[in-house]
């Protein structure tokens, strides 16, 4: 899982308390990823185990100890060749709306076809929203993760643009294949 | 800024009639940035087409910036398209013997300014769309990306109330046409100038504020305001 080396990469710059990690974190990557403390204090613990990280505790005036967590040799070993393997599975095809006309299919064609064309407003609101966050964050100031920002946000562009042109096609199919079964009562009359 | 009411156009096709609008109805405000969008044949560009004034409706009525186009002698009409609508086209639409900035200063040579008057407007419009130093380069001798940045600068430079763009990016590469598209977005935003323009290109359409869907001739989608957050 990714989380381990989203943290193994944002420790790799220097070390970090866990206040510090997700605030770090949530600067990067955390308009498409939400961790909550839970999650990465047990993934810091796991990676500890794993020797991949170090921690050491600095004590502090009426307050538990801060824990401060730094990457070992190990670990950077570890991220190095994390970072140097493609991603072998790709995204899963696990919609929910796959479900719905699963169930939906050979009854009626005209509430599936309000569906898809309802699923694909919501895909368009989405391309919309992304693409001003794209058109507002060209006009900052230029940054070292400026770019990887708007490479992420086109990887979601692509992907809903994937789920709309699906929709598109899934709607000239159904509209097709339901006047193939029309057809034949017509001409009977 | 722009009202379509009950608009249709058929077009006769030998004997058979096509219908390409069936009864559009469409309000546009002033300095918005809306897409069209809709399967092939769904009627996108001969709207675009009526509004602009290149072709007239059957019944209906439209109006844009307060001018209902029905009223309007040719002459009138002429005039209205050259001063107050930029195009821009999926082929460019440049003409091959003219250099770049000939290309764009085209609209004031055509109303009767000199190149000379022309120039420095055309010049600042070419600086703008990046392409300051290829002004005298004629079309064949400029990318496509290139010259659909002439276009766009052609478009602008008679600072028109209007621009309409028919799948500006439809030729273009994926990195290039999100050039193009940031370009248009840009400049109407700073000359406060409306843009309809249509695409197949469901991400060209997200640079849109609003997104109009047709389709057979109709309006079946309205995506505007309240669903997505203003930057
Ligand atoms: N000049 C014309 N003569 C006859 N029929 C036409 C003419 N222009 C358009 N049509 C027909 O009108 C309908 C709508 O065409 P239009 O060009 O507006 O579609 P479009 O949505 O722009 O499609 P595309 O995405 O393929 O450009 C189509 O059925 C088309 O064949
Ligand atoms: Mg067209």
């Amino acid at each position: 899982m990714s989380v381990k080396y989203a943290l193994l990469g944002i420790l790799s710059e220097r070390e970090r308390h866990g206040y510090e990690l997700k605030a770090a974190f949530d600067e990067r990557v955390g308009e498409f990823w939400s961790l909550n403390y839970g999650q990465i204090y047990t993934t810091l613990d796991r990676l500890e185990r794993e020797g991949l990280v170090e921690r050491r505790d600095e004590p502090q005036a009426r307050r538990p100890d801060r824990k401060i967590y730094r990457v070992t040799s190990k670990g950077r070993r570890e991220l190095e060749s994390w970072l140097g393997r493609p991603v072998a599975r790709p995204r899963a095809l696990r919609d929910e709306l796959f479900i719905k006309l699963l169930f939906r299919a050979g009854g009626d064609v005209d509430p599936v076809l309000d569906l898809v064309h309802e699923q694909k407003e919501v895909y368009l609101g989405h391309l919309r929203r992304l693409t001003q966050r794209k058109f507002a964050l060209a006009k900052q100031p230029q940054r070292d993760d400026r770019l990887v920002t708007d490479l992420l946000i086109d990887a979601a562009l692509f992907h809903a643009e994937a789920d709309v042109r699906w929709l598109a096609h899934a709607e000239q199919k159904l509209r097709a294949a339901s006047r193939r079964r029309a057809r034949p009562r017509e001409e009977s009359r | 800024m722009i009202r379509l009411r009950n608009v249709v156009k058929t077009y006769r096709q030998g004997r058979a009639a096509v219908p390409a609008l069936q009864g559009v109805s469409l309000d546009v405000a002033e300095g918005a940035f809306v897409s069209v969008m809709g399967a092939s044949g769904s009627g996108k560009s001969t709207m675009l087409h009526l509004i602009g004034g290149l072709d007239v409706p059957d019944s209906g009525s439209i109006s844009v910036g307060g001018q209902q186009l029905g009223r309007l002698s040719d002459d009138e009409l002429t005039l209205f398209r050259r001063r107050k609508i930029g195009f821009v086209f999926q082929f460019f639409n440049l003409l091959p013997t003219l250099t770049a900035e000939e290309n764009v200063a085209l609209p004031l040579l055509l109303d009767g300014k000199s190149l000379h008057e022309a120039r420095p407007r055309v010049e600042s419009l070419l600086e703008r769309v990046g392409l300051g130093a290829r002004r005298c380069h004629k079309p064949d001798e400029l990318s496509g990306g290139e010259m659909q940045r002439v276009a766009i600068a052609r478009a602008l430079v008679v600072d028109p109330l209007l621009v309409l763009a028919d799948e500006p990016t439809g030729n273009l590469d994926s990195k290039t046409g999100e050039e193009i598209l940031h370009l248009m977005k840009e400049t109407a935003e700073q000359a406060r100038q409306t843009v309809v323009m249509v695409t197949h290109d469901a991400r060209a359409a997200a640079y849109g504020e609003r997104i109009v869907t047709l389709k057979d001739g109709r309006v079946v989608g309205d995506l505007c305001g309240e669903e997505g957050e203003r930057p």
